[in-house]
């Protein structure tokens, strides 16, 4: 049971600092990317190839494979400068569905839909199989940590205010003189700094990459716990993260509580449960249940 | 904000309270088996047959005194055809439920995905996937794979159409792993045979149009496409071909031509159709029994995790300990060619309990195994489609 819900903290962890990486350019920058699996996914072939082709050292890579998908996070920022909203959201959505096709397709780097296989861990030999899990969650939920309070930092300092003036309105940030491009590329690529750093972790905890776990359905996961949790702040991304892997597989346990449905049904009343609670949310906490409270200029009456 | 702690903590008791209950349940008598199949997405056509085919076979042995005077329990997990799914899946089934063996993967990237979990937890894991390097895996022997691997299918696919008379063959393949090996492999069999292999194009299933596709390799004139394809996106090629006024051969895989593409497509659009699987055992009872449960043409899925299961319960019985160790030292053992034929799993049981070799082989086949896992001595079924039905026309 310990190493079971220390492997669910792996996933919860993964899921939030791909929240708190997508907080970042959606909830201050209000740059809808509905592309986040796509830098995850760079992540984790940029230090599984690195490591498994070439044998550098984990650590290595996965700054690595973090600055490669800042790059590409860069490069996507300037590309779509000019488009907003759902235009936004449809082309970062194209470019995460391009990153899994390449990786399909290009089989003499990616081994194709076959994948890479023995992506090295932490050492098996020194650890038994349930340490190994809680040295893990242990390892994301510092970098979680560490994500968080450094985008927190972020985010209270002036850059985080010009990114939220740029959510709010872009013309005023423009008129007081703000770089909008500037600060649009710089969040997008810190975001996808985190976001692949994220797939990175992934990479080595799972020790196999595969175009098939890079789906949209992960991006709609994040896109869920950080609506559940209030986009805007960082503890809203994390507890949106908490829920989602509570929801998604906390619903396994269903099977034994009504032992007289089919598998099929039990798998079908998971993903209806997962729905209904994000219907739920969005219709009593709009903004998500820790929602972000600016702290707001208000005018002495005159 | 007392209400909302209050809340708060009453959902995370009710959260907490399936896995308390879960652990009591850990201190029973059962022996605990998982199954891990695509019960939805791309897998989903497949999985619920295989559950169920599984389960029967359970029952069965349940309602006998279950294996070593221990009850068998199933627990079944949806892998949602996701290799991310997959795993926190088998994490469940492995850690929570403590399952000594994990039947019936399909995915190949969730096979991979599970795999190494299997081999370190020492849980065995019995596959249907067809993926070439899955058997290659540092797997130490926790991987029985019931599934000839691709390359013997090509091998067998191509030699087939050469023999129906194929000239030029193009191919038209979901992106699947053993899409380009099936391909090369069928590519240098028709050549040896004399024929041509005019062309492939690999092509994503989630499509919910091929005409593109269609359009490109019907350039190419061939008279003879193979479809390497899965069900859903079968049922959607064909009409494309169909619509494009392709006359030529069209053959394909057992798993995709099954009955529920016939019931889903216009009779027209199907007829003529071949495909070809490695063969259930026809007259075997275990297939009879299969037929019993699934109906008169079960897919090779549901043929092959029937044996998963027989085959984890006589290891079991023959290691006469439960354990993933034990059925991965006793698994072969159950087929022994030496040992007394036995295809019916109560039968098998009353054998060893007698202190008897056995020789399994199921509904899916002989079920012998090589040392890495693979199957061995594997017969395939050609099926035509005739009027909406699939009709045998050879076994060899």
């Amino acid at each position: 049971m310990t190493s079971y819900l220390a492997a669910m903290a792996v996933f919860a962890g993964l899921y939030a600092l791909m929240a708190l990486g997508l907080n970042l350019i959606w909830g201050l920058a209000g740059m809808i990317n509905l592309g986040l699996v796509g830098f995850y996914a760079i992540g984790a072939y940029t230090t599984a190839l690195l490591s498994v082709k070439l044998g550098l050292p984990p650590l290595l890579t996965i700054v690595l494979a973090a600055c490669l998908a800042s790059l590409t996070g860069g490069i996507v920022a300037i590309v779509t400068a000019r488009l907003k909203g759902d235009y936004l959201a449809i082309v970062t959505l194209g470019f995460s569905e391009v990153v899994r096709l390449v990786a399909s397709n290009e089989i003499w780097l990616t081994g194709g839909t076959s994948g890479v296989s023995n992506v090295p861990g932490l050492p098996r030999g020194l650890l038994s199989a349930g340490e190994v899990n809680i040295a893990y969650a242990v390892l994301t939920w510092i970098a979680v940590v560490a994500a968080a309070l450094a985008l927190g930092q972020l985010s209270a300092s002036p850059f985080g205010r010009v990114l939220r003036a740029i959510r709010e309105d872009e013309m005023v940030a423009m008129v007081a003189g703000k770089r909008v491009l500037r600060f649009k590329v710089q969040a997008f690529m810190v975001g996808a700094f985190v976001l692949g750093g994220a797939g990175a972790l992934y990479a080595h905890y799972v020790s196999y990459v595969a175009p098939d776990a890079f789906l949209p359905l992960i991006t709609i996961y994040v896109v869920l716990a950080l609506t559940a949790g209030g986009t805007g702040t960082m503890r809203g991304a994390l507890l949106g993260s908490l829920i989602v892997v509570t929801l998604t597989e906390g619903t396994r346990f269903l099977g034994a509580a009504l032992p007289d449905l089919s598998p099929v049904r039990i798998a079908a009343l998971r993903e209806g449960a997962i729905g209904v609670a994000l219907i739920l949310v969005l219709t009593f906490k709009p903004q998500g249940l820790l929602p972000e409270t600016p702290a707001r200029f208000t005018p002495e009456p005159t | 904000m007392s209400l909302r702690l209050t809340r708060r903590a009453g959902l995370l008791g009710s959260l907490a309270a399936p896995f308390v209950a879960r652990t009591a349940f850990a201190q029973t008598e059962t022996i605990r088996i998982g199954t891990l199949t695509p019960l939805t997405g791309a897998g989903g056509a497949y999985g619920p047959a295989m559950v169920k085919s599984i389960r029967a076979v359970v029952e069965k042995v349940n309602a006998n005194g279950g294996v070593l005077g221990r009850q068998v329990e199933i627990i079944s997990e949806d892998d949602e055809t996701n290799p991310d799914a997959g795993v926190r899946a088998a994490r469940k089934l492995i850690d929570v439920n403590k399952v000594v063996a994990i039947l019936g993967t399909w995915a190949s990237a969730v096979t991979t995905a599970v795999a190494p979990l299997c081999w370190e937890n020492k849980v065995m894991l019995f596959t249907v996937s067809g993926g070439d390097g899955i058997t290659r895996l540092p797997h130490q022997g926790y991987i029985i794979r019931t599934q000839p691997d691709s390359a013997l299918q090509a091998e067998r696919s191509g030699k087939f159409m050469l023999d129906q008379g194929a000239k030029r063959i193009a191919a038209l393949s979901a992106q699947t792993p053993f899409a380009a090996s099936t391909y090369a492999t069928q590519s240098r069999v028709v050549a040896a045979g004399g024929g041509m292999s005019v062309g492939d194009i690999i092509y994503d299933a989630t499509k919910t149009s091929f005409r593109t596709e269609v359009d490109q390799i019907l350039k190419l004139n061939p008279d003879t496409l193979f479809l390497n394809s899965y069900q859903p996106d079968l049922a959607v090629l064909l009409r494309d071909l169909y619509r494009a006024g392709f006359e030529g051969k069209r053959f394909t895989l057992g798993y995709a031509a099954n009955d529920k593409l016939l019931a889903s497509v216009p009779q027209e659009v199907t007829e003529g159709l071949i495909s070809y699987a490695p063969s259930p055992d026809l007259d075997s009872p275990a297939f009879k029994q299969v037929q019993a449960v699934i109906g008169a043409n079960p897919d090779p899925y549901s043929c092959q995790t029937f044996d998963h299961a027989s085959l984890a319960i006589l290891a079991i019985a023959k290691a006469g300990t439960a354990s993933g160790p034990a059925i991965h030292d006793a698994v072969r053992a159950v087929g022994n060619p030496a040992g007394q034929p036995v295809s019916d799993i109560l039968e098998g049981l009353k054998l060893i309990a007698a202190g008897r070799e056995v020789n399994y082989s199921g509904a899916s086949g002989p079920c012998k195994f090589t040392a890495i896992g693979d199957i061995s001595g594997c017969k395939f079924r050609f099926d035509k489609v005739e009027k909406g039905q699939n009709k045998l026309i050879e076994l060899s």
